[in-house]
């Protein structure tokens, strides 16, 4: 009896209030997956209104009942679904699952601590997390439905109750969500800092972190640094919908009523929400070119290209991130010299974009390259960063984004671009750390065909968006059937939806490869792709603590792949020296130049 | 899954003393990015042009002098635990304590002037510089609870005489969050001063 109770108290606490770095980073992951799974559901039920707009589905009637009459999705919904869908996606799969998992997991295993500077603050994020997530779910079943003023929620949708159905209760549910959501990242970011600025192993200097590490490091304080600004935005917000203010309200009429806001201004909302949402893309971002960078050298067994540049970039990304907000608010009246202030600054971050790209290019280049799933989706990042990247020159010039602003180019644009770019590095990392966070290996075949059906149809969704927005189709509508010119691409729209539908089954092969392996698949090996990092000196099972006895010590820069010397032999006998390998006499550390 | 401990390392205490102040220091940074949301979001409103002004209520001024004093009052008890004299520091946190509890009272004397004088925070007679000068100082005031929860805990330890020359991490953690918030203090007095009243 009393060991059945024991058993039920470390139950608990090592599966759910945990403070283990490495189970809140599984609790991360399954949780970001979830929703990040609910949230794709979301889109391809919108694609179906907008593939054979106002044809009845009644097979999904069955499942959704009133939401989904005859089978046709109303228009309210269609507006709920797309603000869930952007919602999920951006703050619960990208930024919460996203670091939450990897900076969890990798922190304290890549610069050698035996877990974050707060366990407790660490497992008070997560479950903040998952309340947050619960909120925001629950809003789809109340009355009016979920807020459905898009992700951005501007005011004046979002700030009074009565203006759409989607405006009361789901509105007021978002706002709490989202500030318990603002809590649990804050945590969370504080934690991450900390650890790397306190906690790194005896000779882990900053010129020696994985650029992992250096992405984590610079996302965190991106977070820090605007998420609190989101929230401040979020509380006059709900000041002015239940208290009465007018910070973002005035002059309004519903109904032919006059209401009493009065001096407020919409653009005030959009000046604070942008000045969290930009530096957002890039909470969102970097995680994954950090995780690259790590895998495409890894992978191409060859010192990353431009170690420093590549610091330096993510630097330089990390600070203009800050100062190009205005590019989302040129159709605002805003000055037009300002406009052009914002347009240098936006175009100047394709310097360190272009930089980046160069160096991936150039790791792989002419590497011994293997091919693993966790390959493929970081070369996928690469086209993807690419091709989403050249679009944001358009809309990041005030002249040109007035043609194509709040249109499909600018859903494709952030689709690619920030969208897939996160999506492809967080697979590449769940597929390359696989074996650190459950002890087995993944099925590689199954991993391709993931890969391929990923990308082909991730293309087939989003580049053809571009013509659309060219054509002029605006964002949002739940219909374009209306309008006899946009009516005549009604065949583009077929084939997107065509191929949303094939990529969320292609999803299915993913979930069953991550459930089935977890499981039953093959143990792994301590180090299966022979990294040089620390993580892969850890012990495969997980306790509290990361190593027995000491903490293994560094003494070089984590790329040290195939280095030969004068005679052309692998200085150590194989073609990795890990972080942990003395330097020899005549050798020098990668990092320091 | 096995559970194994690592034996004959404690190393939660070594984490907790590394990283205490840090993490401290990285809460002030994003309560500084909040506070500096809405400050920008007043010099943007103030853009249109509209805004009137603002008496300051005298108490605020009042406020100011008290929470100065009252960090005062605090890092005397830092140095009388370096110096090993438990009862000056008693007295110094206890003072403290009630410091911030009189700021409290000042604050709200201040909105019960500004209220007296027809500024409201929110209805139809309100109007976004005086939504802004009760929001700004109220949400600093939550802060400060937190501040206050804080040295009641700190005062519980002196009692009890938890802490000592090298061992007074907790009390300087608390030490650095009140300053922070009298430094806050101050700028929200001086910005309101400026924008505002
Ligand atoms: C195959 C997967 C996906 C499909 C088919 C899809 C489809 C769409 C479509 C068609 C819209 C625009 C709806 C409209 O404007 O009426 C949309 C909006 C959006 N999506 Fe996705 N999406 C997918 C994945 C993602 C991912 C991974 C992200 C993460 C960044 C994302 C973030 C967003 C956002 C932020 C919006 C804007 C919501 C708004 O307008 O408020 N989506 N999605
Ligand atoms: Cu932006």
């Amino acid at each position: 009896m009393s060991t059945h109770h024991h058993h039920a108290k470390d139950f608990l606490f090592t599966y759910i209030f945990s403070t283990d770095h490495k189970m809140i980073s599984k609790q991360f992951l399954v949780t970001g997956f979830l929703m990040g799974f609910l949230g794709l559901i979301m889109s391809t039920l919108f694609r179906l209104q907008l593939g054979w707009p106002g044809e009845s589905f009644e097979m999904i009637e069955m499942l959704m009942g009133s939401w989904q009459e005859g089978g046709v999705m109303s228009p309210d919904k269609y507006l709920a679904l797309v603000t869930m869908h952007g919602t999920i996606m951006v703050f619960f799969l990208l930024t919460a699952g996203l670091s939450g998992t990897f900076s969890n997991l990798l922190i304290p295993l890549q610069i050698g601590a035996r877990d974050m500077a707060s366990g407790f603050l660490n497992m008070l994020s997560y479950w903040f997390f998952f309340i947050s997530c619960m909120l925001m779910l629950a809003s789809l079943f109340v009355e009016g439905g979920a807020a459905s003023a898009g992700w951005t929620i501007y005011p004046p949708l979002s700030a009074l109750p009565e203006a759409i159905p989607g405006s009361g209760a789901g509105m007021t549910l978002w706002l709490v969500s989202m500030s318990i959501f603002i809590v649990s990242s804050l945590l969370g970011s504080l934690n991450y800092i900390v650890t790397i600025f306190n906690l790194r192993t005896k000779g882990m200097s900053m010129t020696r972190l994985p650029l992992t590490i250096w992405a984590f490091l610079l996302t965190a304080i991106l977070g820090v640094l605007s998420f609190p600004v989101l929230l401040a935005a979020a509380l006059l917000l709900v000041f002015d919908r239940s208290f009465g203010t007018s910070f973002y309200l005035s002059d309004i009429y519903i109904g032919g009523q006059v209401l009493d806001h009065t001096g407020g201004s919409p653009i005030l909302f959009e000046h604070l929400f942008w000045f969290l949402g930009h530096p957002e893309v890039y909470i969102v971002l970097l995680p994954a070119l950090g995780i690259t960078s790590e895998i495409i050298s890894t992978m191409s067994r060859k010192p990353i290209f431009g170690y420093r540049a590549m610091i330096g970039s993510m630097m330089a990304i990390a600070f203009l991130s800050f100062i190009v907000w205005g590019h989302h608010m040129f159709l605002t009246g805003m000055n037009p010299f300002l406009g052009s202030v914002f347009t240098f600054t936006t175009l100047l971050i394709a310097i360190p974009s272009a930089v980046k790209v160069f160096n991936y290019l150039t790791t792989l280049w002419k590497g011994n390259i293997v091919f693993t799933p966790a390959t493929m989706f970081s070369v996928g990042l690469v086209s993807t960063f690419i091709s989403g990247g050249v679009t944001g020159l358009i809309l990041g010039n005030s002249a040109l984004d007035i043609n194509v602003h709040d249109t499909y180019f600018v859903v494709g644009h952030f689709h690619i671009v920030m969208g897939l770019s996160a999506i492809f590095g967080m697979f590449a990392g769940v597929y390359h750390w696989f074996p650190k966070l459950f002890g087995r290996m993944m099925n590689n075949k199954l991993g391709n065909i993931h890969f391929w059906i990923t990308i082909v149809c991730a293309y087939g969704v989003f580049f053809p968006m571009h013509f659309l927005g060219f054509a002029g189709v605006p964002r949002r509508y739940y219909t374009n059937s209306e309008f006899p010119m946009f009516n005549e691409m009604i065949d583009i729209n077929v084939f997107i939806s065509i191929c949303a539908i094939i990529a969320l089954v292609g999803q299915l092969v993913f979930f069953f490869n991550f459930v089935y392996s977890a499981f039953r698949g093959p143990r792994a090996p301590q180090n299966p792709w022979k990294g040089n990092t620390l993580e892969w000196t850890a012990p495969v099972e997980h306790f509290h603590g990361n190593w027995y006895g000491e903490i293994p010590a560094v003494y070089r820069w984590p790329y040290d792949y195939s280095k030969v010397n004068a005679a052309g032999e692998y200085v150590y006998g194989e073609d990795y020296i890990p972080q942990t390998t003395p330097l020899g006499d005549d050798e020098k550390d990668g990092g320091e130049h | 899954m096995t559970t194994v401990t690592v034996e004959n390392i404690n190393y939660k205490e070594e984490i907790r003393r590394k990283t205490s102040k840090p993490l401290m220091w990285m809460g002030i940074v994003s309560i500084i990015m909040f506070f500096g949301g809405l400050t920008s979001a007043v010099i943007v409103s103030q853009g249109g042009g509209s805004f009137l002004s603002i008496e300051m209520p005298f108490s605020f001024t009042i406020s100011t002098f008290v929470i100065i004093l009252s960090s005062l009052a605090f890092h005397v008890g830092l140095i009388s635990i370096n110096k090993g004299s438990y009862t000056i520091a008693k007295i110094s946190v206890l003072i403290t304590l009630l410091l911030g509890c009189l700021f409290v009272v000042t604050q709200y004397m201040g909105w019960v002037a500004l209220y007296e004088s027809g500024v409201y925070a929110t209805g139809n007679q309100s109007t976004q510089e005086s939504s802004f000068i009760y929001l700004l100082t109220a949400l600093h005031v939550v802060h400060l609870i937190g501040g206050l929860v804080s040295l009641i805990v700190v005062l519980v330890k002196t009692m009890k005489q938890k802490y000592s020359l090298d061992n007074s991490l907790g009390m300087q953690v608390s030490i650095t969050y009140w300053h922070f918030l009298g430094g806050l203090w101050i700028f929200l007095f001086f910005f309101l001063r400026y924008t505002i009243a």
